[in-house]
């Protein structure tokens, strides 16, 4: 989570915006944001619908896989990493995303 | 004889893969060389006054917050007297602005140790061609008996904050060694930049 807000500035630059999703609920990421000085949006789904929609939903398990997806404006996604993200290679793919024009 | 034969084959075999796998193996390759000046030039990206031969060159995983390299010595004393020092790309935080990233990183570092820091000196420097912040604190631990003191020295590189830290662990009643923070003065002041960092050629 650190790690993309120090890279915000390059999301900015490539037209892109940050969401965390987790299964915690508001409170948890109120306190986890204040933590790490975080500006971006957390969303907060208990009810886990969008882990599932994302496919990252262990069954019987109360948390998320951890896994990086990026949407283009269409809706359409365009890259899906599991287990911690690799910010250099998320911000390659967002560049070329911007320079195609497909911006995120 | 039959059993004997294919157990020969069988071994023949396994030396053979293995006899391959060391073969195949690529050379080691030394990520630093020595330049005539007496320097270290570390990947082709940095460059700096390594400490004296006592020290022993530290590698890191590289990894989401991690450091690639540094340098560790044990000193006497006893147990915990050991003292390290760093080069961070990504010290802990997100700020740009260096007060506002000392909060953020102090919030975190040497966070398992559970210590209370107070601040020792705060100071401007000159770093890595530009201007930076020199913070000098000292945590201590009462039910380990053990303290640290450890300065961390802030800097940028491009837009974003690149940090230096040592740290020297004691026991409670024991003395720093502040000779060792010369050193990790001299190799700071000496550190440059030979290219830039993947953040500004995007």
């Amino acid at each position: 989570m650190e790690g993309h807000q120090r890279n915000l500035y390059l999301y900015e630059r490539f037209n892109a915006r940050v969401l965390g999703v987790s299964r915690d609920d508001i409170m948890t990421l109120k306190y986890f944001t204040k933590s790490l000085d975080l500006t971006f949006p957390l969303l907060s789904n208990v009810t886990a619908f969008l882990g599932v929609s994302m496919d990252v939903q262990p069954e019987g398990q109360p948390i998320f896989g951890r896994r990086t997806v990026i949407i283009d404006k269409t809706g359409v996604i365009r890259y899906v990493r599991d287990g911690s993200p690799d910010f250099k290679d998320i911000l390659l793919f967002l560049k070329k995303l911007n320079q195609e024009g497909g911006k995120p | 004889m039959k059993r004997k034969a294919l157990t020969i084959l069988c071994s023949m075999l396994v030396m053979a893969w293995l006899a391959g796998c060391a073969t195949t193996e690529p050379p080691k390759t030394v990520p630093y060389r020595l330049s005539p000046q007496g320097t270290v030039i570390w990947e082709d990206e940095f460059e700096f006054i390594p400490p004296p031969p006592d020290w022993k060159l530290l590698r890191v995983e590289v990894g989401e917050n991690d450091i690639n390299f540094g340098f560790m010595k044990s000193d006497a004393g006893g147990y915990p007297s050991v003292t390290s020092f760093a080069y961070d790309e990504e010290p802990f935080g997100c700020a740009t602005k260096f007060e506002q990233r000392e909060k953020e990183f102090f919030k975190r570092f040497l966070f398992n140790a559970i210590l209370q820091f107070q601040i020792l000196e705060k100071k401007k420097v000159q770093v890595v061609g530009g201007e930076g912040l020199a913070v000098t604190v000292e945590g201590k631990d009462p039910i380990k008996k053990e303290k640290v003191r450890a300065k961390v020295v802030f800097g940028k590189r491009g837009e974003r904050v690149v940090g230096f830290y040592i740290t020297q662990w004691r026991p409670m009643d024991g003395t720093y060694d502040l000779s060792a923070f010369e050193i990790f003065d001299k190799y700071v002041a000496s550190f440059k930049f030979l290219k830039k960092s993947f953040y500004e050629t995007l």
